[in-house]
């Protein structure tokens, strides 16, 4: 053991930065590298195309703010934006709490047991991400799982509609992708807190929503802000989920985005417009979301 | 096609063909044996890869199968979910690596129309089986731009209603008759911006449903707007489409394939196809094409050769329940296959009503005529109202 301990040592002196600063520049240089030639330029570039127009199929060299006003104008980008950020909000609104509530059943409850149930739900991302948005379908269709065994417990006499093809199946599903993918950080935020801190606070007297939050939430914080990044971002992002449960509400800002980068009646421009438009509404509720967290935590 | 040949077709067509080897690539079809069907156009040195973009199914996994082996032709295959895909595809680091196209006449015509760089002329003499076309493919207008041809048609078919007969006994008279509330929760739509406001605009009245005015494209969407309490959903693909009309969820698909009924039979469910009678519905057509720069155009052209061939045209007309396009395939088509679709239709030359039906719209503003862009905007308006 004493071996193992010295050569981890080892190991841990090796790759410790020897000149401060400047080894943990070259130790963030691969990355830097990855996010500089596959997400920054890439951006930049369609930045830079969204000033541009699109005449037929061909691109125009321009700067224009002609995309950019067009969205200002379009009644019907201003509810596909305010629908997205909306189902993006709820979802992570639903997401997070239920994964901060299962971190803690998982760690605390559960201890060891827990990472055996915490393999458990990351099975489920083993199946395709098309495969889990059918069985959704399978559970909330008209005929599906959900709706057949409330009509045969008699709780209801017909299928209920609202279920499937709604924005309610929206969020379920998106819900149900997105959990374990929340649980994960917030799980891992949750491990670097002992029992002994929650026996101090309650030794003080803190009650159960006190030692929440001021003991539990702020202490799981990283973890909690990056679950709420995964599970915002990502169901705001997402057209797939609401294209196939969604109904005729389903659509969102991201299906009009890929329809401009789509063939025929494609314009690169104005989907690389409606792109930087979304991401910037949708990080400015994010980091309000954020700075709102803070300061519940914190008053 | 009355209801009874219809009836008819379903019950045979599915009596002939097994959905499971469809669906999962087995070999062989159960009436046409075109195992080392041979090709006429296999005079270059063939094997190695061969890539495929384009509609699932039309990659001719099944038919075929013995051919690429025989010809140690590995074929990669991805499939298109619109049928203007191939050009993002193309765009986007596509060039150079793309080789056989599936593209339908629309949009075929309005690449080559506008001079885009997609496809490659083709050398016709190494598709030998392409003489046997029928006429209205032969020298097909929207395959050809000075005197060059870019593609051959590979299958045909229109875009009815599918529903399900034990919800309805057929389809109303109009697409506008979908409004009635006693459609409501039952029908679904196809994500198509192109086909669906095309036989709105046709429902309302529009002589030309291609080419509308923006006051015509207002109507049409006026139209579709009082259908849409009466939808479920609007399906992503066909396939899907025809799984929410599967699992029960709707029981009519407006804009729909024939092929749908195949799937559905396949999961124990009956579907019907039919178009309102007043309207009626719109042709297309398929053709395979090659690429610009395609990488490997010898497997390419002895590829569409090969499924050009009589043998191999009428299995995959079978397979996807559309039209065959190889008059001789025609005679080798079970008989209810061969009433599925009005082949007079191609037996005219210059492409007939397959060539004068045209369903895209321009691709610019022409005058008072609107373009695509205005087409794409409608449609997502109606799917955001």
């Amino acid at each position: 053991m004493t071996d193992l301990l010295t050569a981890a040592s080892r190991g841990s002196r090796a790759i410790r930065p020897s000149g401060g600063g400047s080894g943990a520049f070259r130790l963030l240089t691969p990355a830097a590298l990855y996010y500089a030639v596959f997400f920054a330029i890439p951006m930049l570039c369609l930045f830079v195309l969204s000033f541009w127009r699109a005449q037929g199929f061909d691109l125009i060299v321009d700067f224009s703010l002609d995309n950019y006003w067009k969205i200002a104008q379009s009644p019907v980008y201003h509810v596909l934006l305010l629908r997205t950020v909306v189902i993006g909000f709820i979802t992570a609104l639903i997401v997070v709490p239920l994964a901060f509530a299962l971190s803690y059943v998982l760690h605390f409850v559960l201890a060891r047991r827990g990472q055996i149930v915490l393999q458990l739900v990351l099975l489920s991302l083993f199946s395709g991400y098309l495969v889990r948005i059918y069985a959704w379908r399978t559970i909330l269709g008209k005929q599906g799982l959900l709706n057949s065994t409330l009509m045969w417990l008699g709780v209801i006499d017909s299928p209920l509609e609202f279920l499937i093809y709604s924005n309610f199946a929206t969020v379920i599903t998106l819900t149900g992708l997105l959990l374990p993918l929340a649980v994960l950080p917030i799980y891992s935020s949750m491990a670097n807190i002992s029992r002994d801190h929650l026996e101090v606070a309650r030794d003080l007297g803190s009650r159960r929503a006190h030692l929440v939050r001021t003991i539990l939430v702020p202490m799981a914080l990283p973890g909690i802000r990056t679950a709420s990044a995964f599970a915002f971002l990502l169901a705001a992002g997402d057209f797939v989920t609401p294209s196939l449960v969604g109904g005729t509400q389903g659509i969102m800002i991201g299906n009009v985005i890929a329809d401009q980068f789509r063939g025929i009646g494609s314009n690169w421009p104005l989907g690389g417009a409606i792109a930087f438009v979304t991401m910037a509404l949708v990080l400015v509720v994010y980091f309000a979301a954020m700075r709102l967290i803070r300061w519940v935590t914190t008053w | 096609m009355n209801e009874s040949v219809r009836s008819l077709l379903d019950s045979k067509f599915h009596q002939k063909f097994s959905r499971r080897r469809f669906l999962q690539g087995a070999a062989g079809l159960a009436t046409l044996t075109v195992i080392g069907a041979p090709s006429r156009g296999e005079a270059a040195a063939l094997g190695g890869q061969l890539n495929y973009f384009g509609w699932d199914g039309e990659n001719g996994a099944n038919v075929a199968k013995d051919f690429l082996a025989k010809n140690n032709i590995q074929m990669q295959s991805s499939f298109q979910v619109s049928g203007d895909e191939a050009l993002t595809r193309f765009n986007t680091g596509g060039r150079g690596t793309l080789d056989i196209l599936t593209p339908n006449k629309d949009f075929q015509r309005t690449i080559l129309q506008a001079g885009t760089e997609l496809f490659q002329p083709l050398d016709m003499a190494r598709i030998p089986n392409a003489a046997d076309l029928f006429p209205a493919f032969k020298q097909a207008p929207w395959l050809i731009k000075d005197g060059k041809t870019y593609g051959v048609p590979l299958i045909w078919g229109d875009e009815p209603c599918v529903y399900n007969p034990k919800k309805w006994d057929g389809v109303p008279a109009k697409y506008t008759d979908f409004a009635d509330p006693k459609y409501k929760g039952e029908i679904v739509f196809m994500d198509d911006p192109f086909g669906n406001t095309w036989l709105f605009a046709k429902s309302i009245g529009v002589a030309d449903p291609s080419r509308l005015t923006a006051a015509q494209l207002q109507q049409t969407m006026e139209a579709m707007l009082k259908v849409k309490p009466n939808i479920v959903t609007i399906g992503a693909s066909f396939a899907d489409m025809a799984d929410v009309m599967v699992r029960g969820d709707a029981s009519i698909g407006v804009c729909g394939w024939a092929y749908q009924t195949l799937i559905a039979k396949e999961k124990g469910v009956e579907l019907k196809v039919a178009s309102p009678a007043d309207d009626g519905t719109y042709y297309w057509q398929d053709a395979y094409a090659i690429a610009l720069d395609a990488p490997h155009a010898d497997n390419a052209y002895a590829f569409i050769d090969f499924m050009s061939s009589a043998q191999s045209n009428a299995a995959i007309a079978t397979e996807l329940g559309s039209g065959c396009t190889n008059a001789k395939a025609f005679d080798l088509l079970d008989p209810v296959m061969q009433g599925l679709y009005p082949y007079d239709v191609v037996r005219k030359a210059d492409g007939g009503i397959l060539n004068t039906q045209i369903v895209f719209p321009p691709q610019q503003t022409e005058g008072d005529i609107v373009g695509t862009q205005a087409w794409i905007e409608a449609w997502q308006a109606f799917k955001a109202a």
